[in-house]
């Protein structure tokens, strides 16, 4: 199975600048989400990107994506009806081709600085067939992801077959229909947020977007289908996924990637003085009281 | 194996479905105790629920049944206390332990055998409990609410259309739901209790059909679903809850008060909320605050959520599961509002229907309730069979039980029971709320029992039940009204009947009789709703003749009740209601902007709260509500009248109901002869602390022993002729009088509600339902007929029966006796009195006593609480005048019955009409077996005692004093006055309260001669004199309040009494003691003794003792 091309969508209207916030690397230079994003799809030997946004933000993206702007390609997703749609609008760039698909508000951070995709593109390759990585993920965070119910494929460790796909269900959803036996009760796997999709999803989504109308397209109604129609892999990853659109996301997405990078040590050191400094002042102001 | 066992082990239907009796049948004691022997070892060690439960309810009727008519009325034994008090304390384990080990030093006996009975029992049930709560707990969907123990781990949300406002708009949409209620064709015997379905789900079936409903003439367009609620977001931080037919809300601000069920009206909507996970189980106990788990669920900071409850006008007791279907419907609407449920509006698909119902189980658990599986099936529509599921693999119950705890339910289709059928059923049924109080908590428990027990009636009546079932779905397809009319009558007399003969009563009887009689050939039958007749039922009619016997059902009942409440508890008139047959099931609709308003009843009880407050305290949302409720009134249709009813809630009103009751209280005491320094003197005493329920204890230096059995005249076997010869001859010479008290109410055999316990009728006997009153004359007749001499019988009264036993007996032309028949009226009334907390604390926390079901005991906890809470408001000590006048009075105690004879003229009259008389016999109307003996009168002349008491050996029930040896002298004490509780484990005689009393010996103690009793003056100085040395216990009594559509609160109350056994205390009164039989000692105290009454013997023991053919002729007072 061929993978040469990815999808990262950054449409979303209350997201739009996320990537184009800047972090340190691993590698200490400073670029924007969206380049670090990029930069680890290329890593995985992917060849093109697709990059969906809302009209008018090109310009700003391509700035902020510098020397790998020309891996990119930009699509537009001109009504705002959701992230099936805005999956869909990447049709034609894909031209019924397998494909990689990331979102722009996640980072991703693997410890041994590997691609974090190449672990999913080996399984989608050897398997023939889409693949999403997923974590496990306690219940109290149902309501932030798309979450899977299936059964374990027999001896191919934290590989999964897919039969449910549910977006941010109950927990009383989630009991119900996507159990798995093995994981410990109240857990789920979740959606990590980077899926290899075969043209199979495109011909869901045709059927989702002919279906809703002038309504939102959903992503996970798709992918429902497409476990009901054919072989669905869901591969539980090892590495971390940060939301940097949640509160103080951004921050800790920066403190993982310091950590796995050469400044280690002084991001370290900065935080105990941070801490030593903060209780220094707590006990003068016990003292003085 | 013994056999019982591999009864019990058997796959094969016809050895597993054997009768326990038919087993036991001719068994000796030593076949029983080996049977018992192997039972027990067998239910410790099996794994599986049902051999377990059917083990002990096969010790416990072994026990209770069997091994009393076989075990030797010799000896006397005791149940030790360790057993008793961790029989209370449902530690049944040990408690079984403990007996065992008596059972091997003492022997067996009927005391310990009582003992075992009840601690098997209430294993039983345990188990069961324990059982269906696993259940319901591992059912997925539910799990997930016991983990959560923590804000950071809730993982619902609201809605986002729930939280979608038009600009400038403070008030958020509004999501209502609106659920029928469910009815039940066909009963199937109770198939529907969890149990049943678990073990035998082949068998647990009932047709179930989902109605609207409108109450007769109450001014309704039309039927509609009878219960509704609403949910939206507000802009404060607390969980309000509201019911509008309860009249009550509360802001809940924390966890903990939100997990405390009896703190308000608002148990049933606190329980939804739990349920339905939007505050889940495992936040119980925890610290944070509620505002922090609101802003997770609603995703802004300082908001929270209101519910408000709304049922329309049905009153409670409808046995329509009134109250599961507005859990059902509470918990459908938070469950929509949150996600849980698919659809936001209209119908709810078929798996979440189940998930409704199976948190509507766990609301009725978290609430201390409890109800049949059927009972949620109003969210299903129109008419559905819903019955029992095989567990199979993969199911949480397989392995465990044969059944599932969730039934299915098939809808039947429009071809199946066509439209046409529908209406032609609509329009011969007429539904009804006959208006009786009960309590079906016992019956459901006996269903279970009996089930296990497989009795070869009972077994046959269930087997029938489920053959009509299908007779009735089959008439039903062939729309056949007549033929199911026919049917559900049979079914309620026959199986339903034969079953539980208390699912039947008198007024049920009364109804079908003058319904036949009005509107035969056109009555088709009469249909048993629920778990026992007398509120919710239905009578079918030819439908042409609908309207007329909606008319007529009303005029049958309201007279049926005028005639029969004195005797029967009632809780509300009886009503008549519209129905239709509900075809959508629970529905919601969803309504924001100017739409978005509660029910006029929600703002005639706020809108008060919200006037009286200064307007810049009011959060914006508050004052939105205000000018859309001002908007409302004058726009919308349904808020005509809206200003009328808030005018009402605001203004003070007076009383104009309370006033058409009857005489006020203070009339009531003027008339009654009320001793208003006597009270204030035991008011002042109560709370200064000299007097209380501590303080009713004798000293705690008194030697208190068991009485040996030589000071004891054991009359259990056959006495010596001599003694009935001497008997009969005084009974020959009108020498005997019967004295029977009955002024009492019988506080708990309708819990508080202040009937005429002696003119209740409480059982079938001789072929019909009998009152105590009746019984007892019944028994006189036989005596008096036998004798020769017809005997003297009095009822002694009070001011609460007299006038009722009065009219009923001149109604009842005496029930026909022909000897004299008289009433001594009461001559003393006392005021009750707000408890004291100090003896509320005694009763609740220091006395041993019965602990409930984990939840249940909560509920009763927080009830506790709120009682004490209510006692302090309403001042500790002072008169208690909040309910109707006749509530707040009550009999000083029976020790006054026998001088009132003597003061009401009563005691000269048998005199005058008996010269020779001799003797009282003075039972409590309770004790139906005891009449007067000629063996143990002629014991009691020969002894030429002052008085002859009769005890009993004493079961665990038994509970209240007993027969001691006290600083050596043997005496009746009363169980207030023992030091310490586990004394009364050492005494084996019961007190069964029937005295023989000499009666110049009497006067003589009073210091009176027969020449003075027509000296009034001198009576009463005499009573005056002796009362003064006789103890005045303190103690508590409930009393019923009843308001709003058949509601009912219980409160404590102190009143003060004092006791005849204390005369066996007085040096000067000579008394001896007579060992009687259990049948013939025993009382009645709460219907749910009924059942093992009339199992054990006892109830045929008493037949034996009446005559009926005369009494039988004088029904008019209740027929």
């Amino acid at each position: 199975m061929k993978i040469e091309k990815a999808v990262i969508t950054a449409a979303s209207r209350t997201q739009r600048d996320l990537p184009l916030q800047t972090l340190i690397d691993r590698d200490g230079v400073s670029k924007s989400v969206l380049r670090i994003l990029v930069e680890q799809v290329l890593l995985a030997h992917i060849e093109e990107v697709c990059l969906v946004v809302w009209p008018g933000d090109e310009v700003r993206y391509a700035g902020a994506l510098e020397k790998v702007a020309g891996h990119v390609r930009f699509v537009c997703q001109d009504q705002p009806r959701g992230y099936g749609h805005a999956v869909w609008c990447a049709r034609e760039f894909l031209h019924g081709e397998t494909f990689l698909h990331l979102v722009s508000d996640h980072l991703y951070v693997n410890a041994d600085g590997t691609a974090p995709a190449a672990e999913l593109l080996d399984v989608a390759r050897s398997e023939e067939c889409s693949v999403s990585a997923v974590q496990i993920t306690r219940e109290g965070l149902l309501p932030y992801f798309g979450a899977v119910g299936g059964h374990r494929m027999a001896g191919a460790q934290g590989l999964y077959r897919i039969d449910t796909v549910l977006e941010k269900p109950t927990p009383t959803e989630a009991e119900r229909k996507l159990s798995i036996a093995g994981l410990r009760s109240g857990y789920y796997l979740c959606f990590f947020g980077m899926h290899v999709f075969t043209p199979a999803i495109i011909d869901a989504l045709d059927k989702q977007v002919a279906a809703a109308g002038d309504r939102a397209v959903s992503l996970s109604a798709a992918q429902a289908d497409l476990a009901r129609e054919q072989q669905y892999l869901a591969l539980e990853t090892r590495h971390r996924r940060y939301d940097i659109g949640a509160r103080y996301g951004l921050l800790t997405a920066q403190l993982a990637l310091g950590m796995h990078g050469p400044d280690r040590a002084e991001i370290l050191a900065q935080l105990v003085e941070l801490l030593a400094n903060q209780q220094s002042a707590a006990a003068a102001g016990d003292s003085r009281r | 194996m013994n056999p019982l066992v591999a009864v019990i082990t058997s796959q094969e239907p016809q050895v597993r479905d054997q009768s326990l009796d038919g087993l036991c049948a001719g068994a000796s004691l030593e076949d029983l105790l080996a049977h018992c022997a192997a039972l027990d070892q067998f239910r410790r060690s099996s794994e599986n629920l049902y051999e377990r439960v059917r083990a002990l309810f096969f010790l416990y009727a072994i026990h209770r049944f069997r091994i009393p008519r076989v075990i030797a009325a010799a000896g006397r034994g005791l149940i030790p206390f360790s057993a008793y008090s961790n029989l209370l304390r449902r530690r049944y384990q040990e408690s079984i332990d403990a007996l065992q080990a008596a059972q091997r030093t003492q022997g067996p006996s009927a005391s310990l055998s009582s003992a075992l009975a009840a601690a098997y029992r209430g294993m039983a049930f345990q188990t069961l409990a324990d059982q269906v709560r696993r259940s319901v707990r591992s059912v997925r969907g539910n799990q997930w609410m016991f983990r959560t123990g923590h804000p950071a781990d809730y993982a619902l949300r609201i809605r986002p259309e729930l939280l979608r406002r038009a600009d400038g708009d403070a008030l958020f949409p509004i999501l209502r739901e609106a659920t029928p209620v469910r009815m039940d064709l066909t009963h199937s015997g109770w198939s529907d209790i969890f149990f049943l379905g678990m073990d035998y789900p082949e068998g647990a079936r009932v047709l179930n059909v989902s109605i609207d409903l409108a109450v007769r003439g109450s001014g309704a367009a039309g039927p509609r679903p009878p219960v509704e609620a609403y949910f939206r977001v507000i802009d404060e931080p607390v969980l309000r809850l509201t019911s509008v037919d309860l009249n009550a809300t509360a802001d809940i601000t924390s966890v903990a008060k939100l997990f405390d069920f009896a703190r308000d009206y608002l148990g049933l909507l606190k329980a939804a909320v739990i349920a339905s996970g939007l505050v889940p189980s495992g936040m119980e106990g925890g610290s944070r605050p509620l505002s922090e788990l609101l802003h997770r669920l609603i995703g802004i900071p300082a908001h929270g959520i209101e519910i408000v409850s709304k049922v329309n006008d049905i009153p409670k007791g409808s046995r329509l599961a009134v109250s599961t279907s507005l859990l059902s419907c509470l918990i459908a609407v938070c469950m929509r509002a949150t996600r849980q449920i698919h659809a936001l509006t209209g119908e709810v698909e078929e798996e979440d229907r189940r998930l409704i119902a199976a948190r509507a189980i766990l609301g009725e658990w978290l609430g201390g309730s409890g109800g049949g599986w059927q009972d949620s099936g109003g969210v299903w529509p129109g008419i559905k069979l819903i019955h029992g599921v095989r567990a199979e693999e993969g199911d949480p119950e397989y392995g465990i039980s044969r059944g599932c705890l969730l039934p299915r339910h098939r809808i039947f289709t429009a071809d199946e029971v066509t439209p046409e059928v529908r209406r032609r059923l609509q329009e011969s049924l007429v539904l009804v709320h006959g208006g009786m109080a009960q309590d079906v908590g016992p019956i459901l428990e006996m269903v279970t029992e009996k089930y296990l027990l497989r009795s070869e009636a009972e077994w046959a009546g269930r087997r029938q039940a489920v053959r009509i079932l299908d007779e009735v779905v089959d008439q039903l397809r062939r729309g056949d009204i007549r033929a199911i009319g026919a049917s559900t009558q049979r079914n309620f007399d026959g199986p339903i009947q034969t079953i539980i003969p208390w699912a039947g009563n008198f007024y049920t009887e009364l109804l079908i009789r003058k319904t036949r009689q009005a509107m035969d050939p056109d009555f088709y039958g009469f249909w048993m709703l629920g778990g026992m007749s007398g509120g919710g039922m239905g009578f079918l009619f030819s439908p042409g003749r609908k309207a007329e016997g909606q008319e007529r059902m009303a005029e049958i009942m309201s007279s049926a009740k005028r005639q029969i409440e004195r005797a029967v508890p009632f809780a509300i008139e009886p009503v008549v209601y519209d129905f239709a047959i509900n075809e959508s099931g629970t529905l919601a609709s969803f309504s924001e902007g100017g739409d978005a308003l509660l029910p006029p009843a929600y703002y005639a009880l706020m809108a008060p709260r919200l006037l009286r407050a200064e307007v810049r305290l009011l959060s914006p949302g508050r004052r939105a509500e205000l000018a859309r409720f001002s908007a409302a009134c004058r726009q919308h249709p349904q808020f005509a009248g809206a200003v009328q009813v808030l005018f009402d809630h605001l203004l003070p009103q007076e009383h104009v109901e309370e006033k058409s009751r009857g005489p006020s209280l203070d009339a009531l005491l003027e008339e009654y002869g009320f001793d208003r320094a006597q009270h204030e003197r035991i008011q002042a005493d109560l709370r200064a602390g000299r007097i209380g329920l501590a303080q009713n204890r004798l000293r705690a230096a008194s030697e208190i022993s068991d009485v040996p059995a030589e000071m004891l005249f054991d009359a259990r076997c056959e006495l010596p002729r001599r003694y009935r010869d001497l008997g009969r001859q005084a009974l020959a010479d009108g020498g005997v009088a019967v004295v029977s008290l009955a002024g009492g109410i019988g506080t708990r055999w309708t819990k508080g509600a202040g009937v005429v316990k002696a003119l209740n009728p409480f059982c079938c006997l001789g072929g019909r339902q009998r009152s105590f009153v009746e019984v007892h004359l019944a028994k006189s007749l036989r005596v008096g007929r036998a004798a020769g001499t017809l005997l003297p019988h009095v009822f002694t009264t009070s001011y609460l029966t007299h006038d009722a036993i009065a009219a009923h007996l001149e109604a009842a032309t005496n029930y026909g006796y022909p000897g004299p028949l008289l009433l001594s009226p009461g001559c003393a009334i006392g005021l009750r009195m707000i408890p004291m907390e100090r003896d509320l604390r005694f009763a609740w926390e220091e006395m041993v006593q019965q602990v409930l079901d984990e939840q249940a005991q909560k509920v009763r906890e927080g009830l506790r609480a709120a009682l004490i809470a209510w006692a302090h408001q309403a001042g500790e000590g002072s008169d208690y005048r909040d309910n109707l006048p006749l509530q707040c009075l009550h009999p000083v105690g029976h020790w006054y019955e026998l001088p009132n004879l003597m003061r009401s003229g009563v005691l000269a009259r048998l005199i005058e009409l008996r010269p020779k008389l001799r003797h009282l016999l003075v039972h409590n109307i309770d004790t139906v077996g005891a009449d007067v003996d000629a063996g143990l009168l002629g014991y009691h002349i020969e002894q030429g005692a002052a008085m002859t008491a009769e005890v009993i050996e004493r079961h665990v029930e038994d509970r209240g004093g007993g027969l001691a040896l006290v600083d050596g002298r043997v005496r009746l004490v009363e169980g207030m006055a023992l030091p310490d509780e586990a004394i009364e484990s050492r005494l084996s005689c019961y007190n069964s309260a029937t005295y023989w009393i000499d009666i110049d010996r009497m006067l003589q103690v009073f210091g009176l001669s027969r020449g003075d009793l027509a000296d009034a003056a001198k009576v009463a100085a005499a009573v005056n004199t002796l009362a003064a040395r006789m103890p005045t216990y303190v103690t508590l009594k409930d009393v019923k309040k009843r308001w709003g559509k058949g509601q009912e609160d219980v409160f404590p109350v102190t009143q003060f009494e004092k006791l005849w056994g204390d005369m066996t205390a007085l040096p000067e009164w000579d008394c001896r003691f007579a060992l009687v039989p259990r049948v013939r000692g025993q009382q009645l105290k709460e219907p749910a003794q009924l059942d093992g009454w009339l199992r054990d013997g006892s109830a045929a023991f008493v037949e034996k003792l009446c005559a009926w053919d005369r009494a039988a002729q004088g029904t008019a007072g209740q027929g």
